[in-house]
């Protein structure tokens, strides 16, 4: 928990200058070894420090935050992972990142990620950057896209305090949280701006937290929220204090076990801790249900990978070397410059997404692929919004599988890489917040159990896992490795891969 | 079989500057000198901005569908136009695809004949490409995001115009109604129009031709491209469907690509704004904050007025005439004000070539001159010289009364000096007079101009025709 150092911080018992010094220190020898960072920004951060030290008054005072690359942070080269941005420094900082630093936090770094966002492993980084390594063993992933937030988050355990800023359009938090075993929050849609953020998918891109105690996710999530006049789709409704949501216990909290992503195709350890901490709820007066979500099932992947790629390609059409970012040497017409710069700086799988949501918004296509597939997300959207009716939080596992090693990541298809989402893209697609809480670490490697609640009920998420928190043994132990994770489990959701089809065309 | 029957069909694309003080999604000026000094990170398209949309640009371009008498769509919807192009900040423009926010409309030109507006929608200017010297002999080229995002009405009509005059009397018709919708800025905002033309000889192949500015421009371009496509079809070359340019220096249009290519922009919704709900009051709002337009106003001076129909007309279709005439007619007869402001002040600056943005004169001028003539201070022929001193004074105005007093213009009616004038004439003109005894009228007349010169015009008409006759017979 931040909230001891804070305390100290602003008593002046600890000198924030010395302390940030060490803690750069230490980031440059973690990411050596985990890549967790792009950029650690050494210069801003002393900076920082020293005006936190004049005035410590803030709700943050002192504490090192890591924000993800897609984050603009002003004056710090912010590039969403990719090359094709390479020295763009935002002229401006993103609204979520400000507030923080308004409240006296110190920002440490711009953390890895797939390019734009465009990946679940982070192994889709932009051309040129480094993979960041899973902490609990470096032959695997961290889960993505915020992949350097989850690993940065989950090595600061121990050595000092710190909290992520992190970003979800299909389950970017929720993921890599559950890959590295830290606590990651996706609030609801628009209750935190989007000013300052990189786009990949409007729609759908989410800002959220990345902490190692609920507290401090809670904390963060209460400074964040909240309308921004810059941001035309950040909703009016005022967020509330959400610390006080920690202490309520789960005493006849409804929670709806999502019936098709408990059982085949997930990972026998992961189905067990998931299980394991649905029967500690229920010891602690939950009332636990099943409940159905059968659209979702079948159509949130296409759904997701239609809308999400035809908005990106049109986010992804302004990166042509005139302004920012790479520029190559001007020759020939505007159409082969732009091509160049495109064709050498985009990374392999940005370049499929901007093929596959160009497809999907083409005369002759859109009605039946875009089109189609904002309807079907206004469905999907009604199957959740009938769920709660019913029950304050669905639970399932947060990804159906354990850590996965990179060599077994290299051999899947695009296709079974794009339905490892089926856990997340749901409540994305729906705008529904979740949450990532570790659930113990069968055979060495966290497992990761996601909460999602109706939306704007982010409080109920917390309060949930707080009880878990307190009540399940600590995932935070020390860098170690665990075994194989499963991936041929995946080949086990027919439901999925046949709708699949329907993004093949 | 083609929906036409008549020699030449026209439609029009056009592309309206909206008057507000800030751009559509930012908050830069619109307004700015200096190139790329009115920017920010929301018109330059950088990444991690948002755009914010311009509520009095909403407001100004509901008000053109009103006045257009558009169905108003109950939401305000933006998509994104993608297409890959220097100019663009973004390499896609914020536009209204789906559901524009006005369509079914009408113009009317006449009694007889309305153009149809298929749809009046709302979107963002691209930047400006600036070719130093000229765009085929530059090296480079230079890009001002000054433009980039200033707020466009884009109306398109039906293909319902059937000669360049009409479409030029259409355009006329349309920059007077936004001038008096007070959204439109003659001096500082564009106004730009696409053409789509199409001839029967051809059989109707559409030809689209782009970039005319101004509605003298569209009769010229009109003209041009329709006598290219006659000569063509008459020379048996095959008229495609295509895109052209209308280069107004050299009189001409030119191709840019054949439509077989056209671009697929790709529309999506965009996901940065929110539908905003265009609600009955806001409509009710609109409506009843509207200023009167032509129509109405061609009306009421009518019945309010009592003055003739053409001179309402030639009035009211000129908003800067009509406020002029609604001044005036306050302290001056509407009748004589009418008569004045359309055959004088109009014959002044046609002859001085003074157009109604170059109008200086103000009300007061205007009042203390005809007030003079009302009340018969200064003669008819005094007050046309004056008219044409005020306007060609721009803006360094005098007092007409002031300048009568001077300069010693009253009217001379007493019948001592006009007598003395008269026998003068008389004199001076023998042969005249000798005429008019032997029963030429016309005569008279002449001896009657003779008298009105040696009075430099000041001399009142009806005296120095009674007078005269007096002593003729």
């Amino acid at each position: 928990m931040v909230q001891e150092f804070i305390n100290k911080v602003r008593s002046g018992e600890i000198d924030v200058v010395e302390h940030t010094k060490k803690v750069i220190a230490q980031c440059k020898e973690l990411n050596a070894k985990y890549n967790c960072f792009t950029v650690i920004t050494e210069e801003l951060a002393l900076q920082q420090a020293a005006a936190v030290k004049k005035n410590p008054k803030g709700r943050l005072a002192g504490v090192p935050l890591s924000v993800k690359d897609c984050l603009c942070v002003k004056g710090v080269e912010s590039a969403a992972g990719s090359a094709v941005l390479e020295g763009y420094k935002p002229l401006f900082s993103a609204t979520a990142v400000q507030k923080c630093v308004d409240e006296g936090a110190i920002i440490i770094g711009k953390t890895s990620q797939d390019e734009f966002g465009f990946g679940g492993f982070s192994v889709n980084v932009g051309i040129g950057k480094k993979v960041p390594l899973n902490p609990h063993d470096i032959e695997r992933a961290c889960g993505g896209s915020s992949g350097g937030s989850a690993s940065m988050t989950f090595l600061a355990a121990g050595r000092f305090p710190h909290i992520s800023l992190a970003e979800s359009t299909g389950g970017s938090i929720v993921n890599p949280a559950s890959f590295c075993g830290v606590l990651g929050l996706c609030p609801t849609y628009g209750r935190v701006s989007r000013y300052g953020l990189i786009d990949y998918g409007n729609s759908l891109d989410k800002i959220g937290p990345m902490a190692l105690s609920v507290h401090d996710l809670a904390l963060v999530q209460s400074i964040i929220s909240g309308h921004d006049p810059k941001d035309s789709t950040s909703i009016q409704a005022q967020a509330p204090d959400f610390l006080p949501f920690l202490n309520k216990g789960v005493k006849g909290l409804k929670v709806g076990v999502i019936k098709e992503l408990i059982g085949e195709g997930v990972d026998k350890s992961v189905k067990q801790a998931v299980q394991n901490a649905i029967g500690i709820l229920k010891k602690n007066g939950a009332i636990i249900t099943e409940i159905s979500l059968p659209l979702t099932q079948k159509y949130s992947i296409p759904v997701y990978y239609l809308l999400a790629t035809a908005e990106a390609s049109t986010n992804l059409a302004k990166y042509c070397g005139m302004r920012y970012g790479a520029h190559e040497k001007l020759e020939g017409g505007f159409n082969e410059y732009f091509t160049n710069v495109r064709s050498t700086h985009f990374g392999k799988e940005a370049k499929r997404r901007i093929i596959l949501g160009t497809f999907a918004r083409m005369a002759g296509f859109r009605d039946a692929y875009y089109i189609k597939a904002l309807a079907l997300r206004t469905k999907i959207t009604q199957e959740f919004k009938k769920a709660f009716a019913s029950v304050d939080i669905l639970v399932s596992p947060t990804v159906p599988t354990l850590a996965l090693k990179f060599k077994d990541i290299s051999k899947l298809s695009p296709l079974q890489n794009y339905l490892f989402d089926i856990m997340t893209v749901g409540p994305n697609l729906a705008g529904m917040p979740h949450l990532n809480v570790p659930v113990g670490k069968p055979e060495g490697l966290p497992a990761g159990m996601l909460l999602v609640s109706d939306h704007l009920q982010e409080g109920v998420l917390l309060q949930a896992a707080a009880l878990l928190e307190h009540d399940l043994p600590s995932g935070n132990g020390k860098e170690n490795s665990g075994s194989d994770a499963s991936i041929s489990a995946m080949n086990n959701f027919k439901t999925s891969k046949s709708s699949a089809k329907s993004v093949k065309g | 079989m083609s929906k036409f029957t008549t020699d030449t069909v026209i439609g029009l694309e056009i592309h309206v500057e909206l008057d507000t003080d800030t751009k559509l999604f930012c908050g830069c000026p619109t307004a700015a000198e200096e190139p790329n000094s009115a920017c920010c990170e929301t018109c330059l398209g950088m990444p991690g901005s948002k755009p914010v949309l311009n509520k009095k640009a909403v407001e100004y371009a509901l008000r053109l569908c009103l006045a257009l008498n558009c169905k108003i769509n109950p939401s305000l919807i933006f998509s994104r136009k993608t297409y890959f192009y220097p100019d663009m900040a973004k390499n896609y423009q914020i536009t209204q695809y789906e559901e524009p926010l006005g369509k079914w409309g009408s113009l009317p030109l006449d009694e007889k004949t309305s153009i149809g507006i298929t749809r009046v929608h709302i979107e963002e200017d691209p930047a400006a490409l600036v070719h130093p010297g000229s765009m085929q002999s530059s090296p480079f080229v230079l890009v001002d995001y000054n433009r980039s995002g200033r707020p466009l009405c884009e109306v398109v009509t039906e293909p319902e115009m059937t000669s360049p005059e009409q479409a030029r009397d259409f355009m006329r018709r349309l920059i007077t109604i936004l001038n008096y919708l007070e959204i439109f800025d003659q001096q500082h905002c564009i106004i730009k129009a696409d053409a789509n033309i199409s001839i029967k000889d051809s059989g109707y192949t559409r030809v689209e031709v782009k970039n005319i500015t101004g509605f003298k421009e569209i009769e010229r371009a009109l003209q041009y491209e329709i006598k290219r496509q006659r000569d063509a079809v008459k020379s048996k070359e095959k008229i495609i469907f295509e895109t052209r340019a209308w280069d107004a220096e050299q009189g001409m249009t030119f191709s840019l690509r054949s439509k077989e290519s056209e671009e697929d922009y790709g529309y999506i919704l965009d996901p940065d704004l929110v539908p905003i709900d265009i609600t009955q009051e806001m409509i009710a709002h609109t409506r009843k904050n509207m200023p009167e337009l032509a129509h109405d106003r061609i009306k009421r001076y009518i019945s309010q007025h009592k003055i003739p129909e053409i001179d309402a007309k030639v009035i009211a279709e000129e908003r800067k005439l009509a406020e002029l005439f609604e001044k005036v007619a306050e302290e001056i007869d509407p009748v004589l004000a009418a008569q004045w402001l359309r055959r004088e002040l109009v014959r002044v600056m046609n002859y001085t070539q003074t157009s109604f943005e170059q109008l200086k004169i103000d009300e007061t001028h205007l009042i203390e001159l005809l007030g003079m003539v009302e009340k018969r201070e200064i003669t008819d022929a005094v007050g046309k010289k004056l008219m044409e001193k005020l306007i060609e004074a721009g803006d360094k105005p005098f007092s007409p009364r002031e300048h009568v007093k001077r300069e010693g213009l009253g009217v001379v009616s007493d019948t001592a000096a006009i007598e003395k004038l008269c026998a003068e004439a008389i004199a001076e003109n023998a042969q005249a007079v000798k005429e008019f005894r032997e029963g030429n009228e016309k005569s008279f007349n002449y001896i009657v101009g003779q008298v009105m010169k040696k009075s430099r015009g000041k001399a009142a008409p009806k005296e120095v025709n009674e007078i005269l006759k007096g002593m003729l017979e």
